[in-house]
């Protein structure tokens, strides 16, 4: 079987398709490199901008006093760029890079313009990256889920498509299989060798890319990275098995290697290039037309029981009964806010993991999916960094109901001036959000996606097998 | 040369490749437009709650001074064709006097999933993209080649017939076979959109379409003499099929996607987004200085219009617009207010004089900023794009991606177009308002004598630009095409004349 592996894989090294690939692959990759280099820094740059700002929101609210901070609440929080951008780009110019931090709404003024009536701040949801004005024109983005997912499977097909039927039309397999070798490893010896001579350019390239982005110094890759790294070669290395095998299948069936190639070439335009979007067409089309507030006007139509509550509070005599009433009605208010919004993105995401679902039928997809979660960036990583955001804010209003509580001149209220705290805290004590991925997590998430995947390439190599065995020579 | 066509076209037609490429591009495009069609439907009716929607909240705005006009961006029935930016880009768009609208202040209406746009979309140019140029290659890469390895060629060329017209012969039985295919799918996606209620083509529509058949054929024509000069110049098919296929992903998959990755902009936009957004902010500060001075020196008003006037019911508002990256800054405000107490007309009387003299100013403010920031949006977004496309030009895809887009309207002159209309509404609107002197009116930001009737309001409406200039925009690709076309044939034709057989 080695002997079958090698002899392939000698074959291949003389061969112009291979000489061709490993430049193809090496320019791919270098300028995937050189693209990330001159953006990542920028991106990094301007996240850490935004957090200085927030923070800086955080810490002058902190000083100024504990009602403060619980009324303008800390600044808006921001997505941490993956340094593993250049992996798969997974769309992130067309998803919010933020999750926004309200202004208190002003319910009531008077006539010279003092607030009388200010509620507290809640968390949203921006829908797109508003940002993105771009109107040039539409291309894929170079990253590896591009380079993999379309050229290499591409290459894949390219090197098997006349693993068996060029042997039959230069009289050679009859002359191998006359030797007493079993079928099925002339098969797994032609896979290897097919799977071992993609993967030399593609390793070279890998490695090239990988030391230019490694020795710069305006980019640092952590472990757990490098983990994530080799994760996605090895995802890379299943995916193409599964065009390997794709190929091996066609070539033992066809006579001609011609009409191999074309089958091939035929199926991988439907397969990569068309699926996912006709796909998607589909599955968008499930979702239907109305809006989100229409949805929610649905299910909540009273939106005055509010304002009762406030208004039976004030007409108290007890001040300490009017001040619970506006503390409930802000509270309320801004607990509201925050549902309304949360559940939009949940509307949202629902009709989004609806189509990823359907989409997931290609391999293409289910490639481009991983790759986006192994990297940290795309979808399921927005709402991974939205769920984050949600914690903090819990574990914050914890803190300011805590540091509140500790205070024996308070009157323990929230979210009234006269309630509550007026001492300023020191900026060290709030807790800070921090944007962290978690990697067995993100294992956790890709699990159906990695086994379905796998199924699709023991699918396919069977029926190579099958096909081989059956055919005559 | 008539044998010959013959010849060539029965030997095309009877191939088991030849059944492939019907099979595949029927399937695929009439798959796909159904899909379309489906998804045109949802945006169409998306479209139509915004504009219901938009006329409920005319019918609630009570001053002029409140309300913005709010304006919906149709979806092009042509995106069928060629998507290009009509999703892409904002559909909803505010039309507020103190501001000039573009495309780049425009938003997504809520009715679409922002989310869904990271999903991918395709149309019909992107299916003839892939699988016509990969037809006509496999149709290509054997015809010089395959006869060369079976002996045939030399047959053919020892009796008195010219290779110029062997060549000739070759390309039109091709193109034929080529040809039955892509246009019985188009007649077959059209047959489907004029079923559709949904759609309503014009006579310029079919004609748009028709271009883009002749930009298709002409794209696919491109691929087979690309097919046929790899052809002629190598001995095995093989070797012929190999490059093929090598210069087919080369040209449409790394190429178009490469080149704008690579392509740096020149020159740093963020610092001459800065100077612009200060020089705009300048003026605003000047506004804003004016206005002050104003009201300080009426003594009836102390600083603030609505500050003396007792009213009962009502809000105002007034504020910076500010928003960098689009370099939208704009004085905003307006008021809504339900009557006032007794024997305070003349108080009134001011506040009206203050309006009379303010808007002229915010809109002269805002044709000021209009010619600063002109100049600069264009070349934060629309230089960069240009220069993008003219990097994409090299590869034959890049051409007809462009072609087509001009054609179907979708490309950035389409939507242009659509936003040059909405500013010259927003133009009628004031010289409306200026008409109806309704700066210095009563109902500019109080309700109580009389609410605003909106009916004689002026109308916004778009037409799509005339065919003939939508042809204009596409010719200079086309004619690309076309030279791309003839180069390939000399080229062929040299090759093939000077060669052993």
């Amino acid at each position: 079987m080695w002997h079958i592996a090698k002899r392939e894989i000698y074959d291949n090294l003389n061969s112009l398709r291979f000489a061709l690939t490993t430049v193809l692959l090496l320019a791919l990759m270098v300028t995937n490199a050189v693209k990330h280099l001159r953006e990542h820094p920028k991106r990094v740059q301007r996240y850490q901008d935004a957090v200085t700002e927030s923070l800086n929101h955080l810490t002058d609210r902190a000083d100024d006093s504990l009602y403060t901070l619980a009324q303008y609440g800390p600044g808006n929080f921001y997505k941490k760029p993956s340094p593993l951008h250049f992996c798969a780009n997974g769309g992130e110019s067309l998803l919010p890079d933020a999750v926004e931090v309200g202004e208190p709404p002003v319910f009531m003024t008077d006539a010279e313009g003092n607030r009388l009536l200010e509620g507290i701040w809640s968390l949203s949801y921006p829908d797109a990256n508003l940002h993105n004005k771009n109107v040039g024109p539409k291309v894929s983005q170079v990253d590896w889920a591009f380079i993999i997912g379309y050229i290499l499977s591409l290459i894949a097909l390219w090197f098997t498509f006349d693993a068996f039927s060029g042997e039959r039309e230069h009289g050679t397999l009859r002359l191998m299989l006359a030797n007493s070798i079993p079928r099925h490893t002339v098969l797994i010896g032609k896979f290897f060798g097919a799977l071992l001579s993609i993967s030399i350019p593609f390793a070279l390239a890998v490695l090239v890319n990988l030391l230019l982005i490694s020795t710069a110094n305006t980019v640092h890759l952590t472990t757990e990275a490098w983990g994530r790294l080799g994760i996605i070669f090895c995802l890379a290395l299943l995916y193409t098995s599964l065009f390997v095998a794709l190929g091996l299948l066609v070539s033992a069936r066809v006579q001609q290697s011609a009409v191999s190639l074309m089958i091939l070439l035929l199926t991988w335009v439907t397969l990569v290039v068309f699926m996912p979007s006709t796909l998607a067409s589909i599955a968008s089309s499930f979702s239907p037309a109305t809006s989100f507030e229409e949805f929610w006007k649905q299910r909540h139509p009273i939106k005055e029981d509010l304002w009762e509550i406030y208004r039976e509070g004030r007409s108290s005599k007890s001040e300490d009964r009017r001040l619970r009433a506006k503390s409930e009605f802000y509270t309320k208010n801004a607990e509201r806010d925050e549902r309304k919004h949360e559940e939009r993105l949940k509307y949202r995401s629902a009709q989004v993991h609806r189509a990823r679902a359907i989409t997931g039928i290609s391999p293409a997809t289910l490639l481009q999916h991983l790759m986006e979660g192994f990297a940290g960036t795309g979808f399921e990583r927005h709402l991974q960094f939205v769920e984050n955001t949600q914690r903090y804010t819990r574990q914050l209003r914890e803190f300011v109901a805590d540091t509140d509580r500790a205070d024996p001149e308070s009157l323990h209220i929230l979210g009234v001036r006269e309630g509550m705290s007026e001492k300023p805290i020191s900026p060290e004590a709030v807790p800070r959000f921090e944007d962290t991925l978690n990697l067995s997590k993100d294992f956790n998430t890709a699990a159906m996606e990695l086994l379905l995947l796998t199924l699709f390439v023991l699918v396919l190599l069977s029926g190579a097998y099958l096909a081989f065995v059956r055919v005559e020579v | 040369m008539m044998t010959l066509i013959r010849r060539e076209l029965l030997d095309n037609l009877m191939t088991f490749r030849f059944a492939v490429a019907v099979f595949i591009i029927f399937l695929l495009v009439v798959a796909n437009t159904a899909v379309l069609i489906k998804d045109h439907e949802r945006r169409l009716a998306g479209h139509k709650t915004e504009v219901q929607k938009s006329r409920n909240y005319m019918s609630e705005g009570k001053t002029y001074s409140v309300i913005e006009l709010h304006v919906d961006r149709p979806p092009n029935p042509l995106s069928i064709f060629n998507t290009g930016l009509d999703k892409r880009l904002g559909n909803e768009i505010w039309v507020y006097y103190g501001h000039i609208p573009t495309l780049w202040d425009a938003e997504k209406h809520s009715s679409q999933n922002p989310f869904m746009n990271i999903l991918s979309s395709i149309d019909i140019v992107f299916i003839f993209q892939g699988v016509l140029s990969l037809l006509a290659l496999i149709f290509a890469y054997d015809t010089l080649a395959g006869e060369y390895e079976r002996g045939t060629l030399r047959l053919v060329l020892t009796h008195s017939v010219s290779r110029g017209h062997i060549l000739l012969a070759k390309y039109i039985s091709a193109m034929v076979c080529l040809l039955v295919p892509t246009l019985m799918s188009l007649i077959l996606a059209l047959i489907l959109l004029t079923t559709s209620p949904s759609f309503s083509l014009s006579m310029q529509d079919f004609l748009r379409i028709g271009g883009i058949m002749v930009a298709s054929i002409a794209y696919l024509s491109v691929f087979y003499l690309i097919g046929m000069l790899i052809s002629s110049m190598t001995r095995r098919t093989s070797t012929a099929l190999m490059l093929s296929m090598f210069v087919w992903g080369f040209l449409v998959l790394v190429y178009p996607n490469m080149i704008v990755a690579v392509i740096q902009p020149s020159n740093p936009p963020e610092e001459r987004k800065a100077s612009a957004h200060n020089h705009i902010k300048q003026i605003w500060e000047a506004f804003e200085r004016e206005r002050k001075h104003y009201l300080t020196t009426d003594t009836h008003l102390e600083g603030d219009p609505y500050g003396n006037l007792p009213w009962r019911d009502g809000y105002n508002f007034e504020h910076f617009q500010d928003k960098v990256s689009v370099l939208q800054y704009y004085y905003h405000a307006g008021a809504e207010i339900d009557g006032f107490r007794e024997a305070r007309e003349s108080q009134v009387l001011h506040v009206q004089d203050y309006h009379r003299f303010l808007v002229p100013l915010i809109i002269d403010a805002a044709e000021h900023t209009w010619r600063v920031r002109k100049p600069v949006l264009e070349e934060l977004f629309v230089l960069p794009a240009t220069i993008d496309k003219i990097w994409l030009r090299l590869s034959p895809t890049g051409i007809y991606d462009i072609a087509t887009q001009a054609l179907a309207g979708t490309d950035l002159n389409g939507i242009q177009d659509f936003f040059t209309a909405v500013q010259q509404y927003r133009q009628s609107v004031i010289d409306y308002y200026y008409d109806k002197k309704v700066f210095a009116s009563r109902e500019w930001f109080s309700f109580d004598k009389a609410a605003v009737d909106w009916r004689t309001l002026p109308q916004f409406s778009f037409q799509r630009s005339d065919i003939s200039i939508n042809v204009k925009r596409a010719l200079p690709d086309l004619f690309l095409l076309l030279m791309i076309n003839i180069v390939l044939f000399i080229g062929i034709f040299l090759v093939f004349v000077r060669r052993e057989v």
